[in-house]
């Protein structure tokens, strides 16, 4: 039969322990958690919208200073059936003059300056899944028809931000790392104040016959209750203010990009965070406690 | 065989010795008054039986096995056969007496309704049946000393050590504990109690080991 499950609790309650070991295991599991959800989050939309981005590339075809050398239409024609005829070309889709209009709104207030200034055709060129040609062969496939065209590939600067965004990962695997540490820190020096002013009743259950183990079943026992309710409480807390930043961001991310897939496994991932916590607090209070004990006679 | 001391000495610096070359055997089930002066070794004896302590030099043989090189685990093993009884009682203040009292089968694998029901009905024996609830800054210093025997006896102890367990109570109370420790002994329980109070062991028909300055001075195998 278990011993009495007051039996340390005087010692918990002391300067307000077993609460500062609780509020510590919120904190960590808090800080996992969101480094965790953000972190997905923050990765998955990347890699959808870097994917997209990679396999397309841009072709401005200038506005023709001179109509009579070759109309726009005529160069746009023939870029766009050079370009369907290169090998790893997809698709090649000339953005309508709304279009146009829209991207270039922001550098130009007055709209009838549109009419009046040459816009250029911008030629929306995707890759064919697994294609690797890149935006130097199809300038170099134009030069002689359309020598003024410019060729933009969207890859250079995602991996940039790929980059970064590993980066960020880094950071946050490093954050959760240290929350694990803490966790195990703390426990270690709680459960070493709470054995040092428990040090009569320890010795008189040795007396009485209790081997260590049963001991240190019974700290982990106590703290298992206290890292279970903190965990909880942080645990839904961290995923209430995920929730609300992913509301408030729903405008320049696109969560609804993220497949079912991706949301269940990161629920999957996010659950395991407080059952980590929880038996990384115990197993850890076990083992400081069994060798605190092993000092007893 | 219950217990045997062979050659047992215990010192803590190297010209203080604690205890001194004790040797002696003890018979399973028996009755042995452990007596001596204040200092003479009666509260060592007794940690070094409960392995409180470890001697210096010399053996120790308890329940035919030989205390030294034990594990942990066997240690407590050992321990749980034995039943203490300390002079300052070491009841736990935050636990009730009936808790208190419980803590030793909480240790072995009784179930709960035993728990509940044998240690009740041991407190009721020792007569404190109606302060079963009542912590231990609750109860009188004689309660808090039936308490203790309650939990030193609440296993079924192979042996049961005693250290002084009249050392706070009048010549009377103190006769009628012993007398309770007589009638566990002849329940099959062995007794090894400690006790500087020699006009009472002289009542009682009883072996009595006695220690002066760490030393065993005389082990009368029955007293006159």
């Amino acid at each position: 039969m278990p011993l009495p499950r007051h039996l340390f609790a005087p010692a918990f309650r002391a300067r307000h322990l077993g609460r500062s070991f609780a509020f510590i295991v919120g904190i960590m599991v808090f800080i996992a958690t969101f480094a965790t959800a953000a972190e997905s989050a923050l990765l998955s939309l990347g890699y959808n919208w870097g994917q997209t981005m990679e396999s397309r590339i841009t072709v401005e075809i200038p506005a023709a200073g001179d109509e009579s050398t070759m109309p726009q239409a005529q160069r746009v024609e023939q870029a766009t059936t050079l370009l369907h005829a290169m090998p790893g070309i997809g698709t090649v889709k000339p953005l309508s003059d709304s279009d146009v209009k829209r991207l270039l709104k922001p550098w130009f207030d007055d709209p009838s300056l549109f009419k009046a200034l040459p816009l250029p055709t911008l030629l929306d060129v995707s890759r064919q899944p697994g294609a690797t040609v890149t935006a130097a062969q199809i300038r170099d496939n134009l030069k002689n028809a359309v020598p003024d065209a410019r060729v933009d590939d969207h890859g250079a600067w995602t991996r940039d931000a790929w980059r970064l965004m590993h980066g960020l990962t880094l950071l946050g695997g490093v954050t959760i790392a240290l929350a694990g540490v803490t966790l195990l820190i703390t426990v270690g020096m709680t459960c070493g104040t709470v054995a040092a002013s428990e040090h009569e009743t320890i010795s008189l259950l040795h007396v009485l016959g209790a081997d260590d183990h049963d001991i240190a079943r019974h700290f982990q026992a106590q703290t298992e209750r206290l890292a279970v309710r903190a965990a909880a409480v942080a645990f839904a807390l961290a995923l209430a203010i995920t929730g609300g930043l992913m509301y408030a961001t729903r405008h320049i991310a696109d969560y609804s990009a993220l497949s079912l897939l991706h949301w269940v496994s990161l629920a999957a991932v996010l659950c395991l965070i407080p059952l980590c916590a929880v038996g990384l607090s115990t197993a850890a209070t076990r083992f400081s406690v069994l060798r605190l004990l092993k000092s007893f006679p | 065989m219950l217990l045997s001391f062979e050659n047992v000495s215990l010192h803590y610096s190297p010209g203080h010795k604690v205890l001194d070359d004790v040797s002696f055997t003890l018979e399973d089930a028996g009755f042995y008054f452990l007596t001596g002066p204040s200092g003479a070794g009666k509260s060592t004896l007794l940690r070094l039986i409960y392995q409180s302590e470890q001697p210096s030099k010399g053996k120790i043989r308890l329940f035919g096995e030989w205390l030294s090189g034990k594990s942990r685990a066997r240690q407590a093993d050992l321990r749980r056969r034995m039943g203490i009884v300390f002079q300052d009682f070491r009841l736990i203040p935050h636990l009730t007496a009936w808790e208190n009292a419980a803590l030793p089968l909480r240790l072995g694998d009784s179930s709960e309704a035993y728990i509940q029901r044998h240690s009740r009905e041991l407190l009721e024996w020792v007569g404190l049946g109606k302060r079963l609830d009542a912590y231990p800054t609750e109860l009188s210093g004689g309660e808090q000393q039936r308490v203790a025997i309650a939990r030193a006896v609440v296993a079924r102890p192979r042996l049961l050590l005693a250290d002084e367990p009249t050392g706070n109570v009048d010549d009377h109370t103190a006769l009628k504990l012993f007398h309770l420790f007589d009638e566990l002994n002849k329940l099959g329980t062995a007794v090894i109690l400690a006790t500087h109070q020699n006009h009472l062991v002289e009542s009682f028909c009883k072996p009595a080991l006695h220690l002066q300055g760490g030393r065993l001075v005389s082990f009368t195998p029955k007293a006159a």
